[in-house]
């Protein structure tokens, strides 16, 4: 018996000579697939190499965790969440976000100026919605350099955007009327006569890669990383940047109220933006870094939609106000349901 | 007290159904406060009573919606039931145990692989450049494409896939319920085998195919992945508004009015389809 006891302390003294971090988790809330794994490749391999601690993931789809997150207030299953730049502003809106202190990530000091979404998110990375499309399967000699070539008719019958999120073709269509997002009606009678050209609506990043590759929409309003991804598959997608320029998207990551490991989820905030870990999330996804001294390689940097230069993210992106696009989405999103789908 | 004796875990076992339902009632409960909020944009949480959810459903979009659902339930129950009937007599009448395995395996695949996985096959067969297209293609008949992507057609095509194992196992319960004497009485009587089906075997089995029809109708009104994927956002059902309009944009009272006004309206389809369906079940019943 004595033996046993003996043993049974000898565990208990080298279980707590164990450093605390080591038995700590953090706890990210993120995308499925490819995008966990980019958050585990690159900023988790990061900071758990500096920290000594793991990260444990909760995945889900945008929605499906916002309203977790709503539910479990207080009390957060995470301690850091990265969501899309507009619905970062409804955590914020509703108290799930913490306010930054941004001396605590010293890393910001390099972050660019589109990336500062709110005092309670920042961006991670950065992408475009642009123009895609299949050379093979569009009608011989029509070109596609400017939003506005996709109202020709040539090409009835052929587009596809997302379901989701309508916000994109809809500020576009507002500015080619002389608009913008806060004006977006100026753009409702241009929209209506893009009718014809819709074929279909995606529902999500599948949805959009089988109806491109398949060729059943062989051009849409698509995901520039997206895009990437299926060029890196075979399929032959042509990615442009319109002269208007594309319309940028930030992913973001704010630290949830309520979270017990706040010195933790800074470090994690700061390994996020790490120059080496910007440049490898810029390879990994095709995005854009959201600091300006990650030095990403030629070929990555060369590529339509990754911005490198402050040239670049003044001059080819069309920034939707983040928090307007948060309070308009519900409306646009009306709009286009009963107006665009609709039949 | 008689009845505890005879039945002694009559409360043990109700008592998880009961708790089950209340967490259902708890639910409509939340959709039902939730639809009578007003939608804030740009806030999670709802702001007062209001009314303006309902109003809302009154614009033409959403009848056409109703009207759209209704139709594409009642084409996928008759067209269900039209494949699902001599699958299923079949697999009842079949002697022979290899046949009646196939059948089994054939009747019954569809319900082992989930909904998005059968969706995304018939994405496959009906696209452009799908199985159907290709095939059609190879052998002469077409030049052009026939498009059944991001059409009734096709989001009707996945769902009779979708229903028919529902079907067919409610209608071989019922087929298997007959009392072949009924049948060998009519055949002794000088009735041909055609006759004998269209006049015995058929209205005998009438309970079964009025709960096939009920239950494939009931389980298409709340249909989402097929008819969002392969309607392509140009299918409008009920379902896919309340996602379109309520999740994707966070307008949760307006979801929940949507989702309040279709389950009410399921419910009316259904208590008039059974209403129809009475003097049917009636023909149908026997010993």
């Amino acid at each position: 018996m004595k033996k046993y006891l003996a043993a049974f302390a000898a565990a208990a003294t080298l279980l707590a000579s164990v450093p605390a971090s080591a038995q700590e988790k953090l706890i990210v809330s993120t995308w499925g697939g490819s995008f966990k794994d980019l958050i585990a490749e690159t900023i988790a391999k990061k900071f758990t190499a500096d920290t000594g601690v793991e990260v444990e993931y909760i995945t889900g789809g945008t929605i499906d965790r916002l309203n977790k997150a709503k539910l479990a207030k207080g009390s957060p299953e995470s301690d850091i969440t990265f969501t899309t730049s507009h619905v970062g502003w409804l955590y914020a809106n509703d108290g799930l976000f913490e306010e930054l202190d941004l001396s605590k990530i010293p890393n910001a000091g390099h972050l660019v100026e589109q990336a500062k979404i709110s005092p309670y998110h920042i961006g991670s990375w950065a992408y475009v919605y642009t123009i895609g499309y299949r050379p093979d399967l569009l009608p011989a000699g029509v070109k596609i350099e400017s939003w506005a070539d996709l109202w020709k008719p040539e090409l009835k019958g052929t587009l596809a955007s997302p379901d989701f999120d309508p916000s994109h073709i809809m500020v576009v269509s507002a500015l080619l009327s002389g608009g913008d997002a806060a004006t977006w009606e100026k753009g409702q009678e241009k929209l209506l006569e893009l009718k014809p050209n819709f074929k279909a609506f995606y529902t999500n990043d599948a949805n959009s890669q089988q109806l491109i590759s398949t060729g059943e929409t062989p051009i849409q309003v698509l995901l520039s990383m997206n895009g990437y991804y299926m060029k890196s598959q075979g399929v032959p997608i042509e990615i442009i940047i319109p002269k208007e320029g594309a319309v940028l998207g930030v992913d973001t990551m704010g630290i949830m109220a309520g979270t017990k490991k706040a010195d933790l989820a800074y470090k994690f905030l700061n390994a996020a933006l790490d120059p080496e870990v910007q440049a490898a999330i810029a390879e990994f996804k095709k995005g854009s870094p959201v600091v300006d001294n990650a030095r990403l390689d030629p070929e990555t940097a060369g590529l339509p939609g990754v911005f490198t230069t402050p040239e670049q993210w003044k001059t080819q992106a069309i920034i939707i106000d983040h928090k307007l696009r948060a309070e308009k989405t519900g409306e646009w999103r009306k709009w286009f349901a009963e107006n665009m789908m609709a039949k | 007290m008689v009845q505890s004796a005879d039945r002694p875990f009559l409360r043990l076992f109700v008592t998880p159904s009961v708790l089950v339902a209340g967490g259902f009632v708890a639910s409509l409960a939340a959709i039902l406060q939730y639809s009578l909020r007003a939608y804030i944009p740009g806030e999670l949480e709802p702001g007062g009573f209001s009314l303006s959810n309902f109003a809302e459903l009154l614009k033409p979009l959403y009848a056409r919606a109703f009207l759209d659902t209704v139709l594409i339930c009642a084409e996928t129950a008759f067209f269900t039931l039209l494949l699902a009937y001599p699958l299923a007599f079949a697999l009842v009448r079949t002697k022979n145990p290899v046949l009646k395995s196939v059948l089994l395996v054939t009747a019954v695949t569809p319900l082992f692989l989930g909904e998005i996985v059968r969706t995304y096959s018939w994405i496959i067969v009906l696209g452009n450049t799908g199985f159907v297209n290709s095939l059609l293609k190879a052998v002469g008949f077409i030049n052009q494409p026939i498009q059944m992507m991001f059409t009734t057609f096709g989001v009707v095509v996945a769902l009779v896939h979708v229903t028919l194992p529902v079907m067919v196992i409610m209608l071989a319960a019922a087929i298997s319920h007959i009392d072949r004497d009924y049948e060998k009485a009519a055949a002794s009587l000088g009735a041909g085998p055609l006759r004998t089906f269209l006049t015995v075997t058929l209205p005998l089995s009438l309970p079964g195919i009025v709960a096939g029809v009920t239950t494939s109708f009931a389980w298409t009104f709340s249909a989402f992945a097929t008819p969002q994927l392969i309607g392509g956002g140009q299918v409008s059902t009920i379902s896919t508004l309340v996602y379109q309009l309520g999740f994707a944009n966070f307008n949760f009272p307006f979801a929940a009015a949507l989702s309040l006004a279709g389950i009410v309206f399921t419910v009316l389809v259904i208590a008039l389809l059974r209403r129809a369906a009475q003097p049917l079940e009636k023909m149908g019943g026997h010993a």
